[in-house]
């Protein structure tokens, strides 16, 4: 998939890397970069802005926590957000399969 | 890391644009950065350029953070949800004649005034790429609508007015823009 293709589901594959728990922001940038195989090539500052947007829309929560003496935000996805999540997971799905039935069927041979 | 000459430039860049909250999570992650780079065998000069490559350029950073801000989504808000504010005054106003009201010229003016600079304030705040001006000209904007929302409110019901559904409807979708606004303003960082 190319990179611009990917930009289009930055919001779902963001949710989809704090599934497993609560990251910071660094953390789920690169949990992001992995999970796409480093085919996302958004700068890392610029992805920080789409993790504010989705603690606005309610879909995930950030908070404060010290470590290692300086002050770290804790990213964690929120009820909403995990219900998000689990529609976009499903609306892809059902896309795909479409899709794949659409490009993969081969017209059948006319009789003779 | 943050002694380094490099870093503190690349901060300094940010912090003349953001918060200082956003500008500390971002140092937080240029340290992570950082840190992974120098595991990976960098030294430390190579380590903090990559870093500071990998973050990107300050100011398409601030502006992906301006795009993203409360001031711009509240603006936007406001500016999608204002046409439909303003029919409903409209109406009343045109229904009961308000060039009949006993108003003053000037306070006239002044209400035709505020609304316009309003509406430009939030225009701008819509489509900065300032995070600190699109936050002040929310504010402002928000600030400004509310006022209006409250004097329109106050004059009718100086007024008396006899009751009907076109004062219901205008006071009510006033009353409901003040509750928002009041909630709203808060929400929305100094930097």
């Amino acid at each position: 998939m190319r990179a611009e293709e990917l930009k289009g589901h930055l919001d779902s594959l963001l949710l989809a890397a704090l599934e497993d728990g609560p990251r910071h922001g660094y953390a789920v940038i690169e949990a992001l970069r992995q999970a796409t195989g480093g085919r996302l090539d958004l700068p890392t500052g610029t992805i920080y802005p789409a993790l504010h947007r989705l603690e606005q829309g309610g879909l995930i929560a950030g908070s404060w926590q010290v470590v290692g003496g300086r002050r770290r935000r804790m990213y964690r996805l929120t009820p909403a957000g995990t219900r998000a999540l689990s529609g976009k997971r499903a609306a892809w799905r059902d896309f795909a399969a479409m899709m794949t039935a659409a490009l993969e069927a081969r017209p059948c041979a006319e009789p003779a | 890391m943050r002694g380094t000459g490099l870093i503190t430039g690349y901060l300094a860049e940010l912090e003349a644009r953001l918060p200082a909250t956003i500008v500390e999570e971002l140092a937080d992650g240029l340290e992570e950065a950082f840190a992974r780079y120098r595991e990976s065998g960098l030294d430390d000069d190579s380590a903090t350029r990559a870093a500071i490559a990998e973050f990107g350029d300050p100011q398409l950073v601030a502006a992906s953070f301006a795009a993203a801000c409360p001031g711009r989504r509240l603006a936007r808000r406001l500016l999608l949800t204002g046409p439909a504010v303003g029919l409903c005054w409209g109406a009343l106003l045109i229904t009961s004649r308000a060039w009949t009201w006993p108003v003053p010229d000037a306070a006239r003016a002044a209400v035709g005034t505020v609304l316009l600079a309003a509406i430009a304030m939030l225009v701008h705040a819509a489509l900065g790429h300032s995070y600190r001006a699109v936050t002040r000209a929310a504010a402002a904007g928000c600030a400004s609508l509310t006022l209006l929302d409250v004097t329109m409110i106050i004059v009718v019901l100086g007024l008396s007015l006899r009751p009907g559904w076109l004062v219901a409807v205008a006071m009510t979708t006033s009353g409901l823009r003040i509750v928002h606004n009041v909630q709203g303003l808060p929400r929305l960082r100094a930097g």
